[in-house]
């Protein structure tokens, strides 16, 4: 069984400071981590080879500046990755990316199961697994919080409303996994460092594949154009309830009412 | 000259912060109240490898050199100072003694069950009249055919109460002291004649475990002498040259933490008016901390560097215990002084690292002792040998 995730990178948010007033986003430390919902896809894959003889690849979800989040996969448990370099790449969007990884996953051979993450943190894209299954010919299933496989079907437990539906679906299938769905393990301490001193086995698991050879530069436009960044509107504060309990109950119930018009 | 940290050491300090918020500081303030050794927490440590982080990959460690241990007890020692402490006694001076002098074979049996995380190493050295003056220990080994035969009483011991294999100093021959009549042994939990002690009821680091270990006639192999017979005290000695540095580096951690904390609440916390950041007395309490902690990170990276570039480290080592623990006191002090009454209770964590940052000016060597081999070594450079 080949499992590919599709994973990327976002700043650490404990390294930017917001100043509001100032309107602008301060980056105190510019150190990236892995896109939590791509973690947890990988970690779903990680469980599957846990589970079965299983090969996990992991592709990049957006140009990269460099290889870290896949040495941090294959640190982890991942058996193989390819990072996608190119002149072109710099601006594709999720459209072009979707195109790009689907002549990678032709490259590699097809796969069984591609996961990726639900959504990012950054800038909260969903579109890339749904584009990356229509490129494909796939079926897709959003937001996982759980997977089982068998030899030919897999089976997505998903959120739906206040309750939880499983699917089952025929291999192969893309599916996104929920942020916050699994915990995901910690890399594996001597992986970690021969990876990234590209010594022992798993330095030879990482290959560099030229975009160029993939898809022509035309499948590499993107859709969308980027015209500036503002804040969101400011979130307007709450009322704060005094009084008894029943009047504290009181005041809220008049508030939503008010206010949510319930 | 480049004081960037490698493409390696940024990720496993990553793997490694992240082990610690999500492992080891959510059990920092249990383990401090019910004095237990968090021993789930040191199997996590080991599945990841973390428990052999320093050694060469061929022994079961990680090998990430000194560089990655001094990243892994800070962040660990900014967290949680027990932990620290644990995890400081086992890698630092147990599993390092066995690393530094041991043979082949014994980094085979012993190390590689270490650096794994299997088993838990302790470094047992102090006695009650053998303190600073560590060469006056009493403990004696006898040759007795293919073995020596152990008999004593060690106090002080981190981890002693439940590491399975400790590194031991012996007596074996009264007449030539510390040059020539002290040796180092490793000595299994198992064989007979080893027995725990009293366990001592500590002010702070009570999550860690310190114990008394009895050796009553207790068989050692030959094999199982560590480095060479009448050696011990420069082996002992040089171990804890490691061991001082990596105690600077998870004193830089708890400093660091104070400095965190000082920070926050200065934002948040308003008198008079105004956040405590825009008063000067804090701001100058702050800046101060940070200049020092600034400081001790630019030591105790710089001698990572120098033990994993096979340069001379002992002076620089011993400042590095000194300073870090002396800076880690003061910055813990003041952030106390910048929280207030609330800083004085158990709410905060600030007052268990009080408790933990006092013993890390006396274990290791205190600083007195430290400051003699400063300045022993800076008088010897003059050719001037002080005199005990």
């Amino acid at each position: 069984m080949r499992v590919i995730v599709v994973l990327g990178h976002v700043l650490d948010p404990r390294g930017i400071a917001v100043n509001r007033r100032a309107g602008r986003v301060f980056i105190n430390r510019r150190e990236y981590i892995l896109q939590p919902a791509d973690r947890c896809a990988l970690e779903a894959a990680l469980r599957i080879k846990d589970e079965m003889p299983a090969e996990v690849v992991v592709l990049p979800r957006s140009p990269l500046p460099d290889d870290d989040v896949l040495r941090q996969a294959l640190a982890t448990g991942a058996d193989r990755a390819v990072y996608l370099a190119g002149d072109g790449l710099a601006a594709a969007d999720d459209a072009a990316m979707a195109r790009l990884l689907a002549a990678a996953v032709e490259r590699l051979g097809g796969a069984d199961l591609i996961l990726t993450g639900a959504t990012t943190l950054d800038t909260g894209q969903g579109q890339l697994g749904l584009r990356l299954a229509e490129a494909l010919g796939w079926p897709h299933v959003a937001d996982a919080w759980a997977l089982k496989t068998s030899d030919d079907r897999l089976e997505v437990v998903r959120q739906e409303g206040a309750g939880y539906a499983v699917l089952e679906a025929a291999l192969p299938v893309m599916v996104t996994v929920a942020p916050g769905a699994l915990e995901p393990r910690y890399p594996d301490g001597a992986r970690l460092i021969n990876i990234y001193r590209g010594q022992g086995e798993v330095a030879a698991a990482l290959e560099t594949w030229d975009a160029a050879d993939l898809v022509d530069a035309d499948a590499l436009q993107p859709l969308l154009e980027r015209r500036g960044q503002e804040f969101p509107p400011e979130r307007e504060r709450g009322v704060r309830a005094s009084g008894g309990l029943e009047e504290m109950a009181r005041s809220a119930a008049d508030a939503l009412r008010r206010q949510v018009r319930v | 000259m480049d004081f960037h940290f490698s493409s390696e050491h940024v990720a496993l300090r990553r793997m490694i912060r992240e082990f610690a918020e999500n492992e080891v500081e959510p059990l920092a303030a249990e383990i401090d109240r019910e004095g237990r050794v968090p021993f789930e927490t040191l199997k996590k440590l080991g599945q990841i490898g973390l428990m052999g982080v320093c050694f060469p990959q061929e022994y079961g460690g990680m090998g990430a050199g000194e560089m990655g241990y001094c990243i892994l007890m800070e962040e660990l020692g900014r967290v949680c100072t027990s932990t620290a402490t644990n995890v400081g006694a086992h890698i630092g001076i147990g599993a390092m003694s066995i690393y530094l002098d041991g043979t082949e074979e014994q980094k085979r049996k012993y190390l590689t069950p270490l650096a794994r995380g299997e088993k838990v190493g302790a470094f047992v050295l102090t006695e009650a009249d053998a303190g600073s003056d560590a060469a006056a220990i009493r403990t004696r080994a006898v040759r007795e055919g293919d073995s020596w035969i152990i008999d004593g009483t060690k106090t002080f011991n981190t981890n002693g109460s439940f590491a399975e294999i400790v590194t031991v100093l012996a007596v074996t021959d009264p007449t030539l002291g510390a040059r020539g009549g002290i040796t180092a042994f490793i000595v299994e939990s198992d064989m007979p004649g080893f027995q725990v002690g009293t366990h001592e009821n500590k002010m702070g680091i009570r999550g860690s475990s310190t114990a008394e270990l009895i050796f009553e006639e207790v068989r050692v192999p030959q094999e199982n002498v560590l480095g060479k017979v009448g050696e011990g005290f420069v082996s002992f000695m040089k171990t804890l040259d490691m061991g001082r540095l990596t105690l600077g580096a998870a004193c830089l951690g708890g400093a660091q933490a104070a400095l965190e904390w000082s920070v926050r609440w200065a934002r948040t916390r308003c008198q008079f008016g105004a956040e405590l950041a825009h008063k000067q007395e804090v701001q100058w309490m702050i800046a101060n901390m940070a200049t020092e902690v600034e400081a001790l990170r630019s030591l105790v990276y710089r001698v990572a560097w120098m033990v994993d570039t096979a340069q001379p480290f002992t002076q620089l080592a011993a400042m590095c215990k000194m300073y870090g623990s002396e800076v880690a006191s003061r910055a813990i002090d003041t952030a106390l002084q910048i929280h207030g009454g609330l800083g004085f209770t158990r709410d905060f964590p600030i007052e268990r690292a009080f408790r933990d940052a006092r013993i890390a000016e006396i274990f290791e060597g205190t600083n007195e002792v430290q400051r003699i081999v400063i300045a022993s070594n800076i008088f010897r450079e003059h050719g001037v040998r002080i005199r005990p």
